[in-house]
């Protein structure tokens, strides 16, 4: 800058030369970098159909994959869908509340309300899902007779909600501290008590914080919702290791609920990529 | 965004409600303690089934259950003036008892035997498989005897399992006894075996399940033989579970039921129908 100044006079056209040169330069970095971005996605995506085509057209030409099979039983499969995504929807929900008591509990100075907290998240993180799972089934109803009453697609979303819930207090707390400390001031300057605070200042933003974690979250779900059909839920995986097993058709009956679950996650990643950006814009405008 | 909260609200506050509603409905007890009057009060009775052992029970493409437990089960139902409904639980979960009032009843091919007894009342038989061992197709194993220390697979919790370990009692007569030091490899339902098998798997030479299990392996087009006569014939029952509410008085009513249906000719037709013979009357070898 101050040799700008300092030869400034004389050195005026040269430099008006040399900027529209480096206009025209970066113009065409960028042109090239525009080209090679387009050539990398239009290989990623050439690269991907390609394979699904070596894999299926594989198969099938190996007559590996019994066609008349799946035209027959690809309905009662598919039906599962909509099973899965419900058990997957419910659990989440119920899990964001479970998350929200226990990143309150966490968060607690209490003692008693902080060790429930930290007791059931150590509980749940501390032992494998599927026990869980089986726990709630088999076992509950020896302690507690009313629970064989329930229908087990509720013990299974019970189960599910449970735990996730475990693994999204964490999250829930981490949403909850990054409210800056002066909002509470701010908060209770203005007369607001503790419980208010965090109903109306803390808890919608830290919301808003935790949004794209959830959806994460949902779609890691997607998947671990086939172990209800352990439970007999007749979601996806239940119907289609029934149907394979029946017809000894478990290559066919696998693969599909595979694809299923495979496309699932990917419509649901681009949403969430499309629920990330959108936020983060409205973050850039505040 | 606002139909997403709406839909989710929606579905926790009828998951609420149906959660209350059930606790509602264990809070009562008294005419619950016979299970004929329960179903007969309910007007609708639970059968368990495991849909992966045709041909006596099976799924079809619009999801309902087809063959021949199916057929016994909703026959039993309609003399016993109720709708019937069905659950899949595990095999497992059915021999093991403790059904915690999930389902009322199995007919599902279940072996009367001395074990069960303690947890399982059980009806007259109403039909009789023979147990058969298979082996690959290729395979050069000539008799059940020889399979002695070798590896045989068979459905968790079945009568082929106990028979193999030795622990099969049947009560009134003992079948002969299994080859010796055969290490069992028990799957979670008979026909995971023949699955292996078509999989390419060795992990074992030989196969026990019902000769009907087996014949549909080897109607289905697997590489499956029958190896020698069945090993024992099963005599197979209707079940209830001893834990829920008494069932001496369904017992009664459900085996005059079916010494009508083997009177009238319903179960053979039935047996016919399904197996293309009558197993409905006891080998009596």
């Amino acid at each position: 800058m101050a040799s700008v100044g300092h030869h400034g006079q004389m050195q005026a056209p040269v430099d008006q030369v040399r900027i529209e040169t480096s206009a025209a330069m970066v113009e065409a970095v960028a042109q090239s970098r525009r080209r090679e971005q387009r050539r990398f996605r239009l290989t990623f995506v050439g690269t991907w159909l390609i394979l699904c085509l070596l894999i299926v057209g594989g198969l099938v030409a190996a007559n590996k994959i019994d066609l008349e099979f799946l035209g027959r039983w690809q309905q009662f499969i598919l039906t599962g869908i909509p099973v899965t995504i419900v058990v997957s929807a419910t659990s989440i929900a119920i899990a964001v509340v479970f998350a929200i008591l226990g990143a309150l509990g966490r968060l607690s100075p209490r003692p008693v309300i902080y060790a429930i907290a930290s007791f059931y998240v150590s509980l749940v993180r501390g032992t494998p899902l599927i026990v869980q799972i089986l726990f709630i089934y088999l076992a509950l109803p020896q302690i507690w007779e009313g629970f064989a009453g329930v229908p087990t697609i509720v013990l299974g979303i019970f189960a599910l909600a449970f735990n996730y819930g475990a693994y999204m207090t964490e999250v829930f707390r981490a949403g909850i501290e990054a409210i800056p400390r002066g909002q509470l001031e701010a908060a209770s300057a203005l007369g607001m008590t503790d419980r208010m605070t965090m109903r109306r200042i803390i808890l919608p933003q830290a919301i808003r914080i935790v949004t794209p974690a959830i959806g994460n979250e949902f779609i890691a779900m997607i998947k671990d919702s086939a172990l209800v059909s352990l439970l007999g839920v007749q979601e996806l995986l239940w119907r289609a290791q029934r149907v394979g097993t029946q017809n000894f058709r478990a290559l066919e009956a696998l693969l599909v609920a595979a694809v299923v679950y495979w496309v699932l996650t990917i419509i649901f990643s681009v949403l969430q990529d499309r629920l990330e950006k959108r936020m983060a814009e409205s973050d850039r405008r505040l | 965004m606002n139909r997403r909260t709406h839909g989710l609200a929606r579905h926790t506050a009828l998951l609420t409600a149906a959660m209350l509603a059930l606790g509602a409905c264990t809070g009562a007890g008294s005419a619950d303690d016979d299970l004929l009057a329960k179903a007969k009060a309910a007007g609708t009775i639970v059968m368990s089934t495991d849909p992966e052992y045709p041909p006596q029970s099976a799924l079809a493409t619009d999801g309902s259950y087809e063959g021949f437990d199916i057929d016994v089960g909703t026959e039993i139902a309609k003399r016993l003036g109720v709708e019937i409904k069905f659950e899949t639980p595990s095999w497992e979960a059915i021999t093991a008892g403790s059904w915690s009032g999930r389902w009322d009843f199995s007919v599902g091919s279940m072996t009367i035997t001395t074990d069960r007894e303690k947890v399982i009342a059980f009806t007259e038989p109403y039909y009789f498989t023979p147990a058969q061992m298979a082996v690959e197709a290729d395979s050069t194993i000539a008799s059940v005897a020889d399979l002695a220390g070798q590896s045989v697979c068979v459905g968790a919790a079945t009568t082929y399992q106990q028979w193999l370990e030795g622990t099969l009692d049947f009560g009134t007569k003992t079948p002969d006894v299994a080859p010796a030091g055969v290490e069992v490899v028990a799957l979670t339902t008979d026909r995971n075996c023949a699955e292996a098998w078509q999989a390419g798997r060795r992990d074992f030479e030989g196969w026990l399940s019902s000769s009907t299990t087996v014949q549909g392996a080897i109607d289905a087009g697997l590489p499956v033989k029958q190896l020698g006569e069945p090993v024992f014939a099963e005599p197979l029952a209707v079940a209830f579970d001893r834990s829920g509410p008494d069932p001496t008085s369904m017992v009664t009513e459900v085996n005059r039921i079916l010494a009508e249906m083997h009177g009238d000719g319903t179960l053979r037709d039935l047996s016919m129908k399904w197996f293309d013979e009558d197993l409905t009357t006891s080998t009596g070898d």
